[in-house]
């Protein structure tokens, strides 16, 4: 695998380059909270940052975006599809949301039908990963394959080791981003800070503090969908608010409807939708397969635990925590693999 | 290779609305791009995705054979905003259809088998794609005796009466059987519920096929039946309904654990779905 180096301080200079050429889209602090935006300067761009509040999913699929415009009469009916994706680069996503990315690949690039908007972002986007220097109380990503330093999803990996960034590049998606700024990305000494890597890589490694262990779990769910487990106290916290699944990064429900923009004209619109809200499975009928939040409760761990992995072989979790730390309620992950597994042992 | 522009509907035009019953309707439709249906290849048991501008989108299912001709029909009972918006539109007016979508009934299978078909109410919508394909010049040869029981609640409420009443009893080697559960002026025939029907008809299991699809409280009862006569899980072909909004395997929705009813499904044995968890 290829390396380069980045120095430090001529990141923002990279950044700048990458606004002007590319749509750049960075890691920015909007009040207390940090998500992803397209920026203009490099900086705009809050590279501080642990895990941002909501994760970058949103630059392949959009929290709201339009698939198309109509225009109908009752007697005539024209469409008109947006155009394709510009050139983008996301800068700056942590390992465990560009592992995320892959996780969503099989889902909107399936054998059968593609999406198009999907696919149109996912190929004109440079990912560049960045590793984390922090690991915070919440963070599980090594339980589920990922870890801080985990190049998964990315086409570029930066590293920061004191004043410089040690760049792996991952891809010829990747290779060609560093040959086009090869005056930035210098490929003297990048061997020496590959130890370097390794050695943060190590020391965060042992700075988890959650202990999730997965052994068991899926075996556990197979064939056991009447576990008396989902009947205990978890779904009774629930207050189907639907956080979790908006800042997970692996969730990729979406609704479709449209938006009446004129007395015949309007955008048909897909947006994110959520399994924790009952109207998510409500027919028009009245029936609903799910009606409870116990139901729901136990389709989201399910999906996360064994659906996802059933149907394109990769769990649908990457451990990022987000979900951990945004529950009002305290549902968490890692305690519900934890007792899965209990349950596994005394079963 | 997968179809990419999957989400976008083609326009088509109503060429025919037949009224089944008072609140469900037979919408005839044609593409406007006569190559889209050249192209279609929908089969028995498929459905698709309904685009009322203004309202958003509603899955339905084909409830024409191929073999019919070269036009789509939906029958749509009035049930919900879409659906409502739906029943007021008139022949000539436009709407937009993306599909088809999901599995079909196993009419490779089924060939040299007799047929027996339990449907209630309005979901005799779903199966009666199977029935014309097996019923049709081209295919009737491949397929033996096709009954058909089928009951409403009363005599308004039982759909396509012109198939049950002259244009199935009037084909070659068919049964029907017709019932409802409350008798008025307008009905001669039997009243009572479809399981009880089923069990007094008493199809022989022997070298058939049962498809049956119906309201849940009428499944519920005419499977005990279908065992008592016995039938085997996989002789029992039922197709299910859920809410979907892509139809691709995207949305999330769908699942019956694993699978997803809109590009697993919608046909599934008994068999099946035994081995499915009980959330539908």
């Amino acid at each position: 695998m290829e390396a380069r180096i980045v120095n430090k301080g001529q990141l923002p200079e990279l950044l700048d380059k990458l606004a002007k050429d590319y749509d750049l889209i960075a890691p920015v602090k909007e009040e207390t909270l940090t998500f992803f935006r397209k920026i203009s300067c490099a900086k705009d761009a809050f590279l501080e940052y642990t895990n941002s509040d909501i994760s970058p999913k949103g630059c392949f699929l959009p929290q709201s975006e339009k698939t198309f415009s109509y225009t109908y009469t009752g007697d005539s009916l024209e469409i008109v599809k947006p155009e394709g994706a510009k050139k983008t680069v996301l800068f700056g996503a942590r390992p465990c949301d560009t592992r995320a990315i892959t996780t969503l690949d099989p889902v909107f690039e399936g054998v059968k039908f593609g999406d198009e908007y999907y696919s149109s972002k996912r190929e004109n986007t440079v990912i560049i990963g960045l590793s984390c220097t922090k690991v915070l109380s919440t963070c599980f990503c090594y339980a589920f394959g990922g870890g801080p330093c985990d190049g998964t999803g990315s086409d570029l990996l930066f590293t920061e080791i004191g004043d410089k960034y040690y760049v792996e590049v991952n891809t010829d998606k990747g290779k060609a981003l560093v040959d086009t700024y090869s005056q930035i990305f210098s490929s003297q000494g990048a061997d020496q800070l590959a130890k370097g890597k390794e050695e943060l890589a190590q020391k965060l490694s042992g700075e988890f503090v959650r202990k999730v262990d997965l052994t068991g779990v899926k075996e556990v769910l197979d064939g056991n969908f009447e576990l008396p487990y989902w009947n205990g106290d978890d779904y009774k916290k629930c207050i189907g608010c639907g956080t979790c699944t908006y800042v997970c990064p692996t969730c990729h429900c979406f609704d479709i409807f449209d938006y009446t923009t004129g007395d015949f004209t309007g955008d048909r619109i897909r947006c994110w939708d959520s399994c924790m809200y009952p109207e998510y499975t409500l027919m028009a009928g009245g029936h609903n397969p799910r009606p409870t939040r116990k139901e729901r409760v136990r389709n989201r761990f399910m999906h996360k635990l064994k659906y996802h992995l059933d149907r394109y072989d990769m769990v649908g979790c990457v451990g990022c925590g987000r979900c951990v730390r945004k529950c009002p309620v305290n549902i968490d992950i890692t305690k519900i693999i934890n007792d899965l597994k209990e349950v596994a042992q005394n079963a | 290779m997968p179809n990419p522009t999957a989400l976008t509907p083609y326009p088509v035009t109503i060429t025919k609305i037949v009224d089944e019953t008072s609140d469900v309707k037979t919408f005839t439709v044609e593409f406007d791009d006569p190559e889209i249906m050249e192209n279609f290849g929908n089969k028995p048991g498929q459905v698709c995705m309904l685009s009322i501008f203004g309202e958003g989108e509603s899955t339905i299912s084909i409830t024409s054979a191929p073999t019919r001709g070269k036009f789509l029909e939906f029958t749509v009972k009035r049930v919900g905003r879409l659906t409502e918006v739906l029943h007021q539109m008139e022949v000539g007016q436009k709407f937009g259809v993306r599909g088809p979508y999901g599995n079909w009934f196993p009419y490779e299978t089924m060939k040299g088998k007799d047929l027996f078909f339990v449907g209630g109410g309005f979901a005799l919508a779903p199966i009666r794609s199977l029935i014309d394909f097996a019923l049709s010049d081209q295919y009737r040869k491949d397929y033996g005796r096709v009954e058909i029981l089928y009951g409403s609640r009363s005599y308004d409420d039982l759909c396509f009466k012109s198939d049950l009443f002259e244009r199935w009893p009037s084909l070659s080697n068919t049964g029907i059987y017709t019932t409802v559960d409350r008798g008025d002026d307008n009905w001669k025939g039997r009243v009572g519920h479809v399981p009880g029907y089923v069990e007094e008809v008493a199809p022989s299991p022997e070298n058939k096929f049962a498809i049956i699809a119906g309201p849940p409280i009428m499944i519920k009862f005419a499977l005990p039946v279908m065992e008592k006569l016995g039938f085997k899980d996989e002789q029992i072909i039922t197709t299910l309904e859920m809410r979907m909004k892509c139809c691709l395997g995207k949305c999330g929705r769908c699942n019956i654990g694993s699978k997803f009813v809109c590009v697993d499904g919608p046909v599934f044995s008994r068999a099946q779905l035994k081995g499915m968890p009980q959330e539908y």
